[in-house]
């Protein structure tokens, strides 16, 4: 391997600790978490029910602010939503649902008042991006689950963030479409090479989909765990039968069983 | 007392006080609204008059009860049960439910005269839709499981009716007879105020023409205190259905 | 509605009303309390071209559109202002249910005892009757924008404004527009009433006065008018309701 080159990283997570309530008193829901996640890495969140993944993620989307510590964006605190540097996909698509597939992507570009043709335009790139070319009108009602994560995700991508954050994406989906948009998000980053967060309760996906797995401990969150995922990419379905797989999988899985027994 | 029950006792005993008080002041003209006192001091003043409209009042609303409710609950649980019936007949109801059927009173004036039969007559007419509507949606509700199980044992269709729709649905059927109910008795005082010879509402409205505002104010609560009962009657029937399904 | 069902409720419809024709003229109905369809829709055609019926039809509309614009705006903002105020709402609800139940016919004496039989008086019984409703659709209307889409915008760097403009406003319409449409149907009986109970004009007022007079024809002719009208209204409101609301189909 080359030298590695000091780059500062994209998203860096510094003595983070949330507590939620009263001053003083109250849940401490993330305790001094570090974590730094260079530009373009594929990074998986895991952890046992509770254990603060999904507010660490609106920690990074600038939804709250940490109670200490700070979280930075290639240097600079985030302490509001950073729409065009930090795209958000959440476990329902929450589309809104008056809106087309196409005017939900160009959602956020209309937010930004964004001139109609240039946004309809962008939106229809990101749309055939996730592979819905030819649904742009349909309402999402009209669309299986699958399709509407894809146009959430879509929209995620249409003001072309550095950085993705995804919360559980692909919890409410059946497990076919699970692995059939998994494969697909996989083929969108190594397009376009963002920086991923991805949160989930599913080792298989964790380990599947990422380069590094952080592994959080029972509430409060602590980070117990930084595995590597040495596997070749572009990743397969057979990879996750091989031996490797199954011992990154059992090393994560020892972290949170004992969390659960609790 | 948490702080939003006391907030809630002070705002209402801050209403019943105003009441009592801006007229008293001549804040508010005691021809508009009389001190809550003097209404009810009228209304246990003239108690004979009051009590002695109740029997026809009540005899009115008991007849159009039974023929809305049951008529109603029979009929909904009959087109509920039809998904074809519900497709044709939802639409017509829904776009009926629109007419003010409150136009309907002169004519029923003109067939039954001032007696009581036109009270019954219109507040039958004025209750049924809705309750007819509770109804159906009630009936509807139910898993067509149970029906096609009731279908399978060979029930017909009137045991099925009596012996599976109506115990399943029973709590959508109280609540057609609580909304039913509060119909009839709006219908059957509104009847009595437009046209009679007997009645509370043809009391609240000598009254009115007499300019005895005290007078129409006791016949008012005396109105509410009549749904007032119906209603906390009805809950409790509902509570006990529920309880009872519970078990 | 399947098609031949159609077919099914409208011959249904027009059966009863060709029995109905066909009884009276054989005289087996009291003419004069049970007229053929046909003499009604004559006298029908024959009010519709009395320049005081017109009048009287124009003094209802006028009394029901007055306390329609009224009730409308002050009882959504009350709606909204009760569903966004956190201490209000919790406060002033059961109240506010209360009231809501109370049949508000009732109260008809006490508005003419404070206005007078007057336009005034029928405007002001409309916004009592009506506003209610708007303001359990204001309510319900707030409660049903969902949270997840508003945290979205946030996400996405909405204003303030642009939340209530693109998040609010679109997800309350149906709930607002059913308020309205309901509104109506409250406002125009209640107009109705008051012009029947104790009135100088309106449509209302004739139609008593006709069934105090056992002028039959004239009154079945109001009828069908006043019933068809307010059909009418509710439907169109209703396909606007629709248009509106096609996006809250389930999938």
């Amino acid at each position: 391997m080359a030298a590695a080159v000091v780059t500062r990283p994209l998203v860096a997570i510094r003595g983070v600790s949330q507590r939620f309530g009263a001053d003083g008193a109250g849940v401490l829901a993330l305790d001094a978490i570090d974590l730094d996640i260079p530009d373009g890495q594929f990074v998986s969140v895991v952890g046992p029910s509770g254990c603060g993944k999904s507010t660490l993620l609106s920690l990074v989307a600038g939804l709250r602010v940490p109670s200490s510590g700070a979280v930075l964006c290639d240097g600079e605190p985030i302490t509001a939503p950073m729409p065009r540097k930090v795209g958000v996909i959440f476990q329902e698509a929450n589309l809104l649902p008056w809106l087309s597939a196409i005017d939900n992507v160009a959602f956020p570009l209309k937010l930004r008042r964004v001139p109609k043709g240039e946004r309809l335009e962008a939106a229809a790139r990101m749309l055939a991006l996730t592979g819905l070319a030819g649904f742009e009108s349909r309402l999402p009602h009209q669309l299986s689950g699958g399709m509407k994560q894809r146009v959430a995700i879509a929209r995620g991508l249409v003001q072309n963030p550095a950085v993705l954050l995804m919360d559980e994406p692909f919890a409410s989906l059946d497990e076919q479409t699970r692995m059939v948009l998994g494969d697909e998000l996989l083929r969108i980053w190594s397009e376009t090479r963002k920086t991923v967060l991805f949160v989930t309760h599913s080792l298989n996906e964790a380990v599947y989909l990422a380069d590094r797995v952080v592994v959080l401990s029972a509430r409060p969150g602590r980070v117990v765990d930084d595995v590597a995922v040495d596997l070749a990419r572009p990743r397969s379905f057979a990879m996750t039968s091989s031996e490797r797989f199954g011992i990154l999988k059992d090393r994560i899985w020892q972290h949170i069983k004992h969390a659960e027994r609790r | 007392m948490t702080r939003l029950r006391l907030g809630q006792a002070a705002l209402y005993l801050g209403i019943l006080a105003a009441w009592e008080l801006l007229p008293r002041a001549g804040v508010i003209p005691r021809l508009f609204v009389p001190p809550l006192t003097e209404a009810l001091g009228t209304l246990i003043a003239d108690r004979r008059e009051y009590l002695g409209s109740l029997p026809t009042t009540f005899g009115e609303i008991a007849v159009s009860y039974v023929i809305v409710c049951g008529g109603g609950i029979l009929a909904g649980q009959l087109i509920g049960a039809s998904a074809a019936a519900r497709r044709m007949l939802l639409p017509v109801l829904r776009s009926a439910y629109a007419v003010p059927l409150v136009v309907l009173y002169p004519v029923m004036m003109v067939w039954f005269g001032l007696g009581s039969e036109s009270k019954i007559a219109f507040a039958s007419i004025y209750a049924f839709i809705p309750t007819l509507l509770t109804a159906v949606a009630g009936v509807a509700a139910l898993s067509p499981g149970l029906a096609e199980t009731a279908r399978a044992f060979g029930a017909t269709r009137a045991q099925q009716i009596l012996y599976v729709s109506l115990p399943a649905s029973l709590p959508s059927m109280v609540a057609a007879l609580r909304l039913g109910g509060a119909l009839v008795i709006v219908g059957v005082i509104v009847a009595q105020m437009l046209g009679a010879a007997d009645g509370l509402g043809y009391l609240i409205t000598r009254h009115r023409t007499l300019l005895n505002s005290p007078g129409v104010y006791a016949g008012i609560v005396l109105v509410l205190g009549i749904t007032g009962m119906h209603e906390i009657l009805l809950r409790r029937l509902e509570q006990t259905v529920a309880a009872y399904r519970q078990s | 509605m399947r098609r031949h069902e159609r077919f099914i409720v409208a011959a249904g419809v027009l059966g009863l009303l060709g029995l109905w024709e066909a009884l009276a003229r054989l005289g087996r109905l009291d003419a004069s309390l049970a007229p053929a369809p046909s003499t009604i829709l004559e006298a029908l055609g024959r009010l519709l071209r009395r320049p005081e019926v017109l009048q009287s039809l124009g003094v209802t509309a006028w009394e029901a559109l007055a306390a329609f614009v009224i009730a409308v705006p002050v009882g959504l903002l009350i709606g909204f202002t009760l569903a966004e105020v956190p201490g209000l709402g919790g406060l002033l609800r059961p109240l506010v249910n209360f009231l809501f139940g109370v049949p508000k016919s009732i109260f008809l004496p006490v508005f003419i005892l404070v206005f007078g039989v007057s336009i005034p008086q029928k405007i002001a019984f409309g916004v009592f009757t009506t506003i209610f409703v708007l303001i359990m659709g204001g309510i319900a209307a707030v409660q049903s924008v969902p949270h997840e889409l508003v945290t979205v915008s946030r996400v996405y760097g909405a204003t303030r404004l642009q939340i209530i403009r693109e998040i609010y406003l679109p997800a309350m319409a149906p709930i607002l527009l059913e308020s309205a449409r309901l509104g109506m149907v409250f406002n125009i009986t209640a107009v109705l009433l008051c012009e029947i109970y104790g009135a100088r004009d309106g449509i209302g007022y004739r139609i008593a006065a006709w069934g105090e007079n056992l002028q039959m024809p004239q009154l079945y002719a109001a009828l069908v008018l006043v019933a068809v009208a307010a059909v009418a209204v509710n439907e169109a409101l209703r396909l606007v309701e629709t248009r509106l609301g096609a996006w809250r189909q389930r999938s």
